[in-house]
Parts: structure tokens; sequence; C-alpha cells
């Protein structure tokens, strides 16, 4: 039992702004009232829910592939030394997975949202998010670039893929879909890409990206999963790539979406040196269409790894830089590229992307409907949100940093007509309850009676930056896990999962497929539920 | 083999080139032998390289490796017309003379192959599950092999760090072998090493290794008497299901128990700071 007192409280999900309430907790989660139990004074500070990261990489082979490719960044970053209570790890680009649970709470985030699995190698994803400690998980199964079920799509046979679909994210114990560069990574067995909707995938008939993206955004909304389809378009990173996106979102109309890192899709201009940011345009389209979510995608100055399924892009990024590269095909699943990368204020492009992801959390007016997120660690590393909280507030700091950026670049941006700054309440908002509220999750994001007791508290400074990244308490579950800086626990968080109903008649289907397609036995393929650590079932119920 | 939607006729669809130094049992299997000189293969590798760029290579240099002008054009234009190739590697690259540049080469011309088709290279992994131990060291430590956390934190130095260094210097006071045989393949100071402090072995079988050691611990093996996970070359996780029950232990029992045991022990490490901070580059 447990009572935080005195504070002031900022609960967006139940429209408490910053008035000051007593918490109770009892059994991990919020009630009424508590006898007894350990009080903690929060007189003068200020409550948040606990962070939820809507869109990260934190776990399977991309990632590890990422963390074997930069032992140069592992050995000058942040390295954490075994205690008693406590394995050691390293921080950095690609942290390890003890370390990414310590990073992640002591920022106060206490939910992450694996985004990009491969079901092939779902088994692998898990056994590391068990070794992520005292946050809660969850992960998405990359299905866009599925042979099997994007020859059921080309078919037309909708039934039967929404069956397929059911089987897979069942099979994985995942709790989502995820859709990366739907048909492109497909293409990308041939060496080519999808980069408009309209033309034919490489190695089908009729199939374009524009089928793939309406028709699962809508075989997710019939199966009902808690988040919609979380959507990573075509022609990411590319100049002029805005046309491709507002045409994403026409065909995802009469859907609930996610728009995954959307900083990476709202550029101008013809090539590199023309490139400009779209933000404006992307975020008057996006206001108007309350089907959609969205997270950032922002970009940080530094160094950082970049990992994504986006395979060709990668190839193109690795000849741009003449860095390492990394490439890996998941069978008939989907592919995966890794390329270290550094954002400097003094290249062009990355300035606007700089710029592209702040404009975008401005413009877009609904801090219900934008999400807090680096894509970590492609836009920068998870550990430096404070600092985009800060770019947030403080409009002063945002005009400081403009000023170092090369002057050729203000008219390419609109970021210093923007005089917006975020209130305490917007920022809560965007860093948890409405990611939470995206993920269908209830209980996260939320200080109100029965939710999880997921809490951060943090003294109020003026250095919002150092604020933020320094709570003076952090609670999981009810459990003080931060305090005063130290971490003081480590209990094992939960794993969110769904379980999709589908016919009796799918793996009967599916059996023959598998043994002409893949080179895993049928039977070893699904991930067994005793390999995941603490499931949480939530529930499936279709969207009208 | 298997056959696909992209190779329909299986093996027929498929191009072998073997490389080795000498004729072995596996050039019955391939399609092209390529012969090349002991030694040679970071410039045979460079050559190609060259040679994909179009830039000037003299028949005295290809020559040097064994190999003539028209095996190395004609491997190029094989690799150049693939719908998709792949490189295995495995020993004789990495621990020849040249050793990790002789790999590093072999990857770089496999990126600048992708300016033609698609190309990828894949290191083939020991006997057993190296790749599961590879993988799960990196998404703990960082690093795959070669670690020390003698610091408290992992710390990686391949040629310092790694078993067999360690031992021939004698650094280590104790040496705990978990599935493998290093008494029958390390050299001979690093075996003497192992014989003379306290060596706890737990395999299901008598080995090299087990002979010298002070303990012994028989396990249950892997996927046949005990169940677990198995990394794949490509490191994608297969269950393993025992088809037969064991009178012993799993090691993953073993360790667990040694584990706990080990946790009633004073910590040895002491007041530290609970982290070492980020240390940019200047």
């Amino acid at each position: 039992m447990l009572r935080v007192t005195g504070g002031k409280v900022f609960d967006p999900a139940n429209g408490i702004n910053g008035e000051v309430r007593d918490l109770c907790v009892d059994q991990g989660r919020f009630v009424g009232s508590v006898d007894g139990g350990k009080t903690i004074d929060a007189t003068g500070m200020v409550i948040f829910p606990g962070g939820v990261d809507v869109h990260t990489h934190v776990a399977g082979g991309s990632i590890n592939f990422a963390r074997a490719m930069t032992p140069e960044d592992h050995r000058r970053t942040q390295a954490f030394i075994r205690t008693k209570t406590r394995r050691s790890g390293i921080g950095g680009m690609a942290p390890t997975t003890f370390a990414t649970g310590y990073l992640y709470a002591g920022m106060g985030f206490t939910t992450v949202n694996e985004a990009a699995v491969p079901v092939l190698s779902a088994r692998h994803t898990h056994e590391e998010l068990s070794d992520i400690p005292i946050v809660d998980k969850s992960s998405l199964v990359l299905m866009a670039n599925n042979e099997i079920l994007l020859d059921l799509i080309e078919k037309g046979e909708l039934e039967r893929a929404k069956q397929v679909l059911a089987w897979y994210v069942s099979s994985a114990k995942a709790y989502g879909v995820k859709a990366v560069n739907p048909g492109g990574v497909a293409a990308w067995k041939y060496g080519n890409d999808a980069k408009t909707l309209t033309e034919t995938i490489s190695g089908y008939k009729t199939l374009t990206p524009g089928n793939v993206v309406t028709n699962l955004a809508k075989l997710v909304d019939e199966l009902g999963f808690p988040h919609p389809i979380h959507l990573h378009c075509n022609n990411l990173g590319a100049p002029g790539n805005i046309s491709t996106t507002i045409e994403t979102m026409k065909h995802l109309e009469g859907h609930r979406a996610h728009l995954a890192h959307l900083q990476y899709h709202a550029y101008g201009g013809d090539d590199w040196t023309t490139m400009r940011s779209e933000a404006a345009q992307l975020a008057e389209y996006f206001n108007a269409h309350p089907n959609m979510t969205t997270d950032a995608g922002a970009v940080l100055f530094g160094d950082t790894v970049t990992i994504t399924a986006d395979g060709p892009w990668q190839h193109l990024l690795y000849k741009l830089t003449g860095r390492k590269w990394g490439n890996l095909d998941v069978e008939n699943e989907t592919g995966c590229g890794i390329v270290p990368y550094t954002y400097k204020p003094s290249n062009l492009v990355n300035a606007v992307q700089w710029a592209v992801g702040l404009e975008l959390l401005l413009l877009i007016d609904d801090p219900w409907r934008v999400f807090l997120s680096t894509d970590h660690p492609n836009g920068a590393c998870f550990w430096r949100y404070p600092e985009i909280v800060k770019l947030l507030m403080c409009a002063d700091f945002r005009n400081e940093c403009m000023r170092k950026l090369p002057v050729s670049i203000m008219n390419k941006i609109t970021l210093p007509e923007i005089t917006r700054e975020y209130t305490l309440y917007e920022i809560a908002t965007i860093m948890s309850a409405g990611p939470a509220r995206a993920l269908g999750l209830k209980q996260k994001g939320n200080l109100g009676i029965g939710a999880d007791a997921d809490i951060v508290i943090y003294n109020q400074e003026d250095d919002v930056e150092h604020m933020f990244g320094h709570p003076r308490y952090v609670i999981k579950g009810g459990e003080v896990v931060i305090e005063e800086g130290e971490i003081r626990e480590t209990p094992d968080g939960r794993e969110f999962i769904v379980q999709p109903k589908y016919e009796s008649d799918t793996e009967a289907f599916l059996q023959p497929l598998f043994e002409e397609l893949y080179t895993m036995q049928f039977e070893n393929y699904p991930v067994e539920m005793e390999r995941i650590e603490h499931p949480d079932i939530q529930e499936c119920v279709p969207v009208e | 083999m298997q056959k696909s939607k992209h190779l329909p006729a299986g093996r027929k669809d498929r191009t072998m080139v073997l490389v080795d130094i000498r004729e072995t049992k596996s050039v019955k299997a391939s399609d092209v032998f390529l012969q090349v000189r002991p030694g040679k293969d970071f410039e045979l590798i460079t050559l190609l390289r060259a040679m994909l760029r179009e830039q000037k290579v003299t028949d005295d240099q290809i020559a040097e490796t064994g190999l003539t002008r028209e095996q190395c054009v004609d491997f190029l234009d094989r690799a150049k017309a693939a719908k998709f190739g792949v490189f295995f590697f495995g020993m004789g690259l990495s621990m020849t003379r040249g050793k990790h540049m002789n790999s590093a080469a072999l990857l770089t011309l496999a990126a600048e192959l992708n300016a033609f088709t698609k190309f990828v290279a894949m290191p083939m992994r020991g006997h057993g599950n190296v790749t599961g131990a590879d993988v799960i060291m990196r998404w703990q430590t960082g690093y795959p092999f070669g670690i020390t956390f003698n610091r408290g934190y992992p710390r990686y130095n391949p040629g310092e760090f790694s078993t067999v260094d360690v031992l021939v210097r004698g650094d280590t006071d104790c040496a705990f072998i978990i599935g493998a045989d290093p008494g029958a393949t390390m050299p001979q100071p690093a075996i003497d090493h192992m014989a003379k402090v306290p060596t706890i072995v737990l395999d299901p079988h008598v080995t090299h290794t087990s002979k010298l050691a002070k303990v012994h611990i028989t396990t249950a093996p892997a996927g046949i008497a005990a169940p677990g996970t198995a990394y794949r070359m490509d490191e994608i996780p297969l269950p393993l299901k025992p088809a037969i029950d064991s009178p012993y232990p799993s090691d993953e029992e073993v360790v667990r128990r040694i584990n706990e045991a080990v946790a009633q022990k004073a910590d040895w490490l002491g007041t530290r700071p609970q982290s070492i901070q980020h240390q940019p580059i200047s």
C-alpha cells in the first residue's frame, strides 16, 4: 500500500490539469483510499502517469544486429555496473536489454511497444523482451510483405486473409500488426522498391501497395485488435514523398490507423538539395481526419544507428554515407537494414528533418493524436526524449537552436513562424495518456481508480530537460523503482498480447503452403505461451 | 533441395561455387570449383573488388592467387547475373593469414556487389548452438564474445579477453566450461592452465576437457533429453523438444543452482558507483 500526497497531478485521461490530489495504491492499482502503508510527500512536485512509448525498437533480431555492429559506441557510452539488485549493461545507441529497462524507467517510462517483429523470429524477440526489466511491453508483427498474405490479398480472398492474419498474430503472441513499406520489402527481394501506391509490386500481377494498405487496415479493424494498423508508409525519407504520404492517408479513410514516425514522410522538393518541409501540408490534412494517430519520429542531432525493415532505403543510406551496412532477409516474411548514422546541424537534409519532427508535434493541434517518439534508435535514442520536451515547451530555446542551422534552410522550413509552447498537461498527453489510448491500453497512461499504479514524480524545475530526465520517484505497479536518481528495484514487466480467434480450418490451409515456402517445421513456428513471461491477454473488439 | 516461388526447379535453379585450397568432397556437389593458393584469400577478394570496379589488374597479380583471369571474370559475371547471391564463409577464411581482415574484405565485396544485384554474406558457424550464445551475449552485454566483467560491466576486446587469450596468459583462477571441448582444440599452454586451476565441465559426454577437469557434471543433451532453444545460422530460433527422458539435469538447471549458491555469498563488488557516464568524442 502506498499514498502519494500533495503533488500537482497531470492526468489528461481524467481531465485533471495540475490540481493537487492524493493518489492511493493497493495491489499495484489505484484505489479510492488506503489505510497505512508508505506515504510519499510530493508537496510542490509534479505528478504524471508513467510514460508510454508507442513506437520503439528495443528487442529482436534487428536491434541485436545493430548492437553487434557498434562496439565502438558501447565502449564510450554509459555503462551500468552490476549491483546486488541490478544486472550490468551498456547504454548508448543500441542499449542492451537490462540497460533498456533501467534507462526507460529512469526517464519515467513504464510501457514500451516494440514496433517491428518478424513472426519467424518472434521467439527471439520475446526472449529479449523478458530480459527488459521494470517496463511493461507489447510487440507488433510485420505483415505487409508476407508472401502468403499478399498472395491472398491479390486473389481477393479477404476472408481467408483475415483468418491467416489472426493465426499469424496469435502464433507470434503479438499485440498487433505493423506494416512497413507495404510491398516494398517484398520487391527488395528483386532489388526493387515500391515508391507509389498505384504501381504493381515486383513479383505480382495486379497487387499494389495501395491494395495492401487498405485491406490490412480493414482486416485489423474487423479482427478488432486494440491497436489499429501501425503503418510505416511507402517512400520513407525521400524528397517529395509528401504526395505518397497523403495518398496513403486517403487509402486509409474509413479505417483506424496509426502512422509511424511521420517526420520521415513529410518532405517536399525533388532532390537532396531542394528538399524542404511539408509538415504544414501534412498537418492540415491530418488535423481534418480524426481516424488517424501518429508519432513524431523526431530527429535530434548526434550519433545514432538506423534500423528498419525497409531494406531498400537502408541500401540507399549505405551508399549515401559509405558507412557500415547490415542487411538481413527473413525468409519470405520481411527484411531489415542497419546503418550507423550521424545527424549534423550543418547538413541541410538533417536540419530539415530536425525541423519537420518538431513542426509536426507543434502543428498537429490535437495532442491526443500525435505522440512523442524518435523512432528509437532511428531519429535519436529514446533516452534523449527530455531534450524534445524542452524544445516543445520553450520557444526561446527552439529559436536559439535554430540560429545554429544554415541560413539557407530558413525558406525550407516553417518552424521559425511557430510560437506554440506545450503545457505540462499537453506533454503528459503526448508522452503518456495519448499513446496509451492509441495502443488501446486503458490501464496505462491513466491515474484513475483501477488503472495500473505507474506514477512519475518530478521536481518542478525551470530547466524542463533536467526535470524530465531526472524524475524524483518512479513507481511501477505500486512499487518504487527509482528514488532520488537511484534504481531501487528491478521487477519483471508484463507482456501485453492478443489471441484473436480464427477458423478451425486455417491451419489445414496453411500447413501445405508452409512446407513449400518455409524452412521451419509448421509445428515449431508458433511461439509457445509458456515462453512469454507474465502474459497479459487483451481483448479484441471488432470495430464497426 | 527446397523449391520455391522464386526458384521453382530447386537445385537446378541454383549455382554453387566452391572456393578452397584443396579438392574436398564438396567439389562434387558444386558447379564451379576455384582452388585458391593457401593464404591468398585477402589478395583474391581484393582483386575481385578491383575487377568489379573495372580497375586495372595484372595477370601476374591474379596468378599469385592460384586462379586465372578467366576464372575471376566468370565468377564475377555469375555473381552479377544472380538474382540473389550469398557468400558462406568459415574458419578457413577467418582463422588463416589475415584473419578478420579476410572476413572484412569479403563483407565489403558482398556490399559492393549490391550495386548490381542482391548479395549477402553469412558466416558458417561451428557445431552446436554457437549462434545462440552469440545472440544472447549481444542482447545482454552488447558484444558477441571476448567479454570481461572484471570491472562490473561488460568490456570487449578480442585477442585480450577471448577464452584462448585469457587461458594462455593464465589470467583465471577457475574455469567453467559448458558444452564445449577446448581441451581438444586449444593450444597447449591454454590446456595446461585448465589442468592447473579448478576446472568445472558440464557435458553429457566424457571429453578431453572433462578428463583434465576437477569436476565433471554430466548433463542431459539439449534437444535429445533436455528442452531449450537453438539459433540457426541465420539467427532464427528453433525450439528444442526432448525425445527421451534423462536421469541427468539440464545445463540450465545446473547453472541456475550454482548461481543460487553463489548469490548467497557476499557481494565482491563492494561499494562502487552505479554507472559510468557517456564519454562524448571531443
